[in-house]
């Protein structure tokens, strides 16, 4: 049997945190580790290098097995298109730093936390390798529930209540999108999980009118609660100030992603005319996104709610771009998700920085952290730069397209969302003011007194460096991701057409 | 070299020495100098290689393709990109060796250099650029190396708070040319210069929202009002800095910008009507300001922002319609003068302004970090320092045969031309400009020594001297035809030439109000520790001073207890609304799941991993046939 990269890059590092749980001693454990998380990333920029310039609409890297399921129509088919490779690559990258920021962490029980990780590591991998929706959730729900306990055990501040929120909210989120999931494939007629077979036929034979209005809308809000759309979102400041930092940037930044992954994937070309009917209440829904919870994370005085807060605003461009129901809006999207991954588990891994050399995250107690750790200060510089759309930065490209195609759709809405940037430039700039320059609070002073804060060791350099390192390249080099991205979104253009056909408005 | 790679090698040149001293050379301040240096050298050599060789070219290759929007990057290396590249390598080259001596014993020199470097990147990426969305890239990137050069003392709170302002209020500049370029891309379907050129003159209709939004950008890059808060406050940075990106070249890109897109503007003359009242009252009123300032820098910025706005109601002044020959042979020519004057003052101030600040960071260092004009005096002992800086003031009050004077001469009589009483409130503001020069002129060089530091003040080294006698040449010769017309090519063209009566009508304007403000200033200050106006006229210099402050209070005001407020508002539904959703959560369908899932957590991963596990076989049972 041939050596399939995709099957492998989920299996190592669940393997790896099997062998963990099994018992194996802390020292090996951790070395392991390195592998469970090396090797998913490896394969990840392998494959991207890989990835053939003109692949078109087809999926690549392809490989379908029986595990028993095909009654149903479930097979594990893995595969990867010019949608889905940058999650990949993201879900490898952003991994492998969370994983390295772990290990040198020295939690408390080290071993069960790598471990999980890695059991999260595993499905996400395997949520944008799959091709047949079973699956897809499946890997989902794997990913999530490590995030569950992570927070319960190790978090911090309100961990108790916050696990108790997070599971409440993303549990129901699930479950509405599962239930979309299940009315789509039950009206399909098809008979199959396979998202492949399911675009042919949607396409061939669209869903009725109130099916695609009800699955969509399942769909959306289903997803659209894991995503954090407003007003569903206050589950996500709270969960991500209590979450330990590698769940948080994981969580932020890759796995919060599924849901507009799946309404990417899998609602728009399913639903394309259910997609156009929700457009309207998601556009006001996901400029709530853009400005009230952007006024909001104003008026933030913790700097993980700023982030916290800021990370909620943005995935209302994402949302946006998928309420303009065009194939700019997704591709602006697909790009946003890259770049807000990296850039958000950037500026959380950073935040664990500060906080370790501050001993608060309380902004007003803060203040010229510049002068003792200029490293530090730089990246944190650069991660804020990134996170307000700065040209050179990958998310400055993911905005701008998703900007031109809201103009498409609405100048109003555009006129709003473009106002974010300001509104971002705003809380982002003072808290980083807050942080690291002017004169030192007194209550810096004190802590300073007691312990000199140390520059960025290179254990918390080494993760940030790779973050930082592909923010830089896909802004400097965008079509590094935008060319096998832009062929895959022509698979996207008939079934938008239909839509477009369908639309009753002008 | 073929000058496309010559355009290159400009662009790239200090993006190479950015990135070599960010990641090698972070500790090394000397080397990183040296780098920086360097790479401005190559900058003005190979750009000015490529003005004065007199190639012109457009080349473009895509960048990035999503669905059916296309980026691209290309070069439009027209006569007006060779100017302005012209002015850019030479004040980059000034401004950098001067540094050398000036920033000599700061202990951060290599992040000093290696942001010098990063903004000539990004001006040289607007030079170039050939259209408007790579235009907002680089312009965008110019304001990340203002506010990193501003926040260079970033440990003193006021630096810091300058350079966030300078970075959002420029922000909101960008949202409206962010806008605007958005809407120019939708109505004409593109944003490259020249098809917008073809398309506007091809007879597109063109909505007068589009230039405005356009504008909007040149409003908070070129510090117009209502957006002009932040250059004052930018002074915080160093003196350098002050003088080659907040005075000579970024600042000016708004103009230049406005040059580029100066057929949108053309086929919507509303909308330059706007331009023109918004450049003539900064001018005026950031000249009124610039008389109350002590700090010699704030002097200088409150000036940069009247010069300014100079330059944006000379491109507001619009096309100059000329009526030749006589009879049935009459015809009736259009020279896009607003933008060829405009360009005109750009260049001469670009020069003169550059040298006076690099002159009042003379003059600084001279004092060890003096910067009130009050505590000055008596440093006509500086020969070189006092010399160019005499030289600079007598061009930028306009005195005959120094280049400020072709320049405001060339705006004035645009201004007569097209409209007279904007041609009445530019000829004030050059009374208040002498008048404020003079005044500054006269308390820092002459008189007894009225400081400690004053009177110890001693002369920089060569590499501070050349630089300013250099400019001091340039502020002499640039307003002359053999030299502008050189750097401007064709651009020097859209001048126009004034004739018969409005000629002498211009010239003794002009004469009559340099020898009215400077006369006036030079008998009404005595170079003494107080201020003159101050004293003799209070309410005027509290008038003038209250003028100075309504924008920074309103702004205040507004962050303050507006926003602010309005956000803690917001936080606090929040909280409310979140709690409630909890409370009636809790007897909703949510609560159920909650409850139901909450009897799961227990806090014990094994019970998860149970559950997990259970559910997974039982589906998998169910599928298989099991049961």
């Amino acid at each position: 049997m041939q050596l399939d990269p995709l099957l492998l890059a989920i299996a190592t590092p669940l393997a790896v945190a099997a062998v963990i749980f099994a018992g194996l001693p802390k020292r090996y454990s951790v070395r392991l580790a390195y592998l469970g998380f090396g090797v998913p990333a490896a394969i990840a920029l392998w494959l991207w290098s890989r990835f053939p310039a003109g692949a078109g609409e087809a999926y690549q890297f392809m490989s379908s097995r029986d595990l028993g399921l095909s009654l149903l129509g479930i097979k594990l088919t893995l595969g990867l298109n010019g949608i889905s490779l940058p999650m990949f690559v993201l879900a490898g990258v952003v991994g492998l730093a969370a994983g390295l920021y772990a290990i040198q962490s020295g939690a408390e029980r080290l071993k069960i936390y790598l471990a999980l990780l890695l059991v999260m590591q595993g499905g996400l991998m395997g949520v944008f390798a799959s091709v047949d929706i079973f699956f897809f959730y499946f890997f989902h729900e794997l990913a999530l529930i490590p995030t569950f306990i992570m927070v319960g055990i190790w978090g911090g501040r309100d961990r108790g209540y916050a696990a108790m929120k997070l599971t409440i909210y993303l549990t129901v989120g699930a479950m509405l999108s599962l239930a979309g999931l299940i009315l789509i494939y039950h009206q399909s007629g098809a008979q199959t999980f396979d998202l492949i077979t399911l675009r042919a036929e949607a396409l061939a034979h669209p869903l009725s009118f109130t099916a695609q209005k009800y699955g969509f809308g399942l769909l959306l809000f289903g997803f659209g609660i894991l995503v954090s759309l407003w007003p569903f979102h206050t589950w996500a400041p709270l969960g991500y100030g209590a979450a330990p930092s590698s769940a948080a940037m994981l969580h932020s930044g890759v796995l919060k992603k599924f849901g507009l992954y799946g309404l990417l994937q899998v609602a728009l070309p399913l639903a394309p005319v259910g997609a156009a009917h929700w457009s309207g209440v998601l556009t006001v829904l996901a400029l709530g996104n853009v400005l009230i919870v952007g006024i909001i994370a104003l008026a933030q005085r913790d700097l993980k709610q700023v982030v916290g807060y800021g990370s909620v605003m943005h995935m209302g461009y994402a949302f946006l771009g998928i309420a303009a129901t065009s194939v700019v809006g997704v591709g602006g999207a697909v790009l946003m998700m890259v770049a807000h991954g990296l850039s958000v588990a950037l500026l959380f891994l950073l935040s664990t920085c500060i906080y370790h050399r501050t001993h608060t995250f309380d902004l007003t107690e803060m203040g010229g952290l510049a002068r003792h750790t200029p490293v530090l200060a730089a990246f944190f510089v650069a991660a804020t730069m990134a996170s307000i759309g700065l040209p050179g930065f990958a998310n400055f490209w993911g905005e701008l397209t998703l900007f031109v195609a809201i103009w498409k759709s609405s100048p109003w809405v555009a006129a709003g969302a473009v106002a974010g940037v300001v509104i971002t430039a705003i809380y982002a700039l003072r808290a980083v003011a807050k942080v690291f320059f002017g004169p030192p609070t007194e209550a810096f002073s004190r802590v300073v007194a007691h312990v000199a804060p140390v520059d960025l060791r290179w254990a918390e350099r080494l993760p940030a460096l790779l973050l930082l390192g592909l923010l830089l390249f896909i802004g400097f080099w965008p079509r590094s991701l935008s060319a096998p991205l832009n062929s895959a979104l022509g698979s996207l253009a008939p079934a938008l057409a239909v839509k477009a056909a369908a639309d009753p408005r002008p | 070299m073929a000058p496309l790679s010559l355009a290159l090698l400009v662009l790239l040149a200090p993006l190479a020495s950015a990135a070599v001293i960010a990641l090698l050379l972070r500790r090394r301040g000397g080397l990183a100098s040296v780098v920086s240096v360097t790479a401005a050298l190559v900058v003005a050599g190979a750009g000015l290689a490529l003005v004065l060789g007199g190639d012109r070219f457009m080349a473009s290759m895509p960048w990035l393709q999503v669905g059916g929007f296309t980026l691209t990057v290309g070069f439009q290396f027209d006569d007006l990109a060779a100017l302005m590249l012209a002015i850019v390598g030479i004040a980059g080259l000034a401004v950098h060796v001067f540094s050398l001596g000036y920033m000599h014993d700061d202990g951060a020199r290599a992040r000093y250099f290696g942001g010098l470097s990063v903004f000539m990147f990004s001006m040289l990426g607007i030079v170039l650029a050939d259209n408007l969305l790579m235009i907002f890239v680089f312009w965008e990137l110019v304001g990340f190396s203002s506010y990193l050069l501003i926040n260079h003392y970033h440990e003193k709170a006021s630096a810091a708070d300058a350079a966030k302002k300078a970075f959002i209020v420029n922000r909101v500049g960008d949202f409206g040319f962010l806008l605007g370029i958005l809407w120019c891309q939708a109505s004409l379907g593109t944003v490259n210069l020249t098809e917008i050129a073809a398309a506007v003159g091809g007879g597109q209709v063109v909505s007068a929202g589009i230039p405005l939004l356009l504008f909007c950008g040149a409003l908070g890059k070129s510090a117009q009002m209502p957006l002009h808060v932040w250059l004052p406050d930018a002074m915080e940075g160093p003196t350098p800095v002050s003088a080659l990106i907040h005075a000579a070249t970024m600042v000016a890109a708004g103009i230049y910008m406005l040059c580029r897109i100066e057929p949108l503007f053309a086929a919507a003359p509303a909308a330059l009507d706007v331009v023109l009242w918004v450049g003539t009252v900064t001018a005026l009123y950031a000249a009124l300001c610039a008389i109350v300032q002590n700090d010699i820098k704030k002097v200088l910025a409150y000036s940069t922002l009247s010069q300014l706005g100079y330059m944006v109601a000379a491109f507001g002044l619009g096309a100059l319609r000329m009526r030749h020959g006589d009879g049935a042979a009459a015809h009736e020519i259009v020279l896009a003068a607003g933008a060829g004057t405009a360009m005109f003052h750009l260049t001469t101030h670009a020069f003169f302004k550059a040298l006076l600040f690099l002159g009042s960071g003379a003059v600084i260092h001279a004092c060890h970090h003096e910067q009130d004009i009050l505590r000055m005096g008596g440093l006509r002992r500086l020969p070189v320092t006092f010399a160019t800086f005499t030289l600079g003031v007598l061009a930028i009050i306009g005195t005959p045969g120094l280049a400020g004077f072709f320049s405001k001469d060339a705006i004035l009589y645009l201004a007569l031309a097209n409209s007279p009483i904007v041609f009445g409130v530019l000829a004030l503001t050059a009374v208040l400009t002498s008048f404020y020069m003079v005044r500054m002129w006269k308390l820092v060089f002459f008189g007894a020594p009225r400081s400690e530091s004053a009177s110890h003040a001693h002369e920089g080294g060569l590499s501070m001297a050349l630089p300013l006698i250099v400019l001091a040449v340039l502020a002499i010769i640039a307003g002359y035809g053999g030299v502008y017309g050189k750097l401007a090519g064709s651009f020097a063209d859209l001048l126009p030439h004034a004739h018969g009566s409005d000629h002498i009508t211009v010239l003794v304007t002009s004469i009559a109000v340099l020898a009215i403000g400077a006369g006036a200033a030079w008998a009404f200050y005595p170079a003494a520790g107080e201020d003159a106006l101050a004293k003799r006229v209070p309410g005027a210099y509290a008038g003038l001073q209250l003028l100075n402050g309504s924008f920074d209070a309103a702004y205040s005001f507004y962050v303050a207890k507006v926003q602010q407020r309005f956000a803690m508002l917001l936080n606090f539904l929040e909280q409310i609304v979140l709690a409630g959703l909890i409370i009636r959560g809790v007897a909703g369908v949510v609560g159920l799941v909650g409850i139901g899932v909450r009897a799961l957590h227990v806090g014990s991963l094994h019970v998860y991993v149970y559950w997990f596990l259970l559910g997974a076989a039982l589906l998998w049972a169910l599928v298989t046939g099991v049961f």
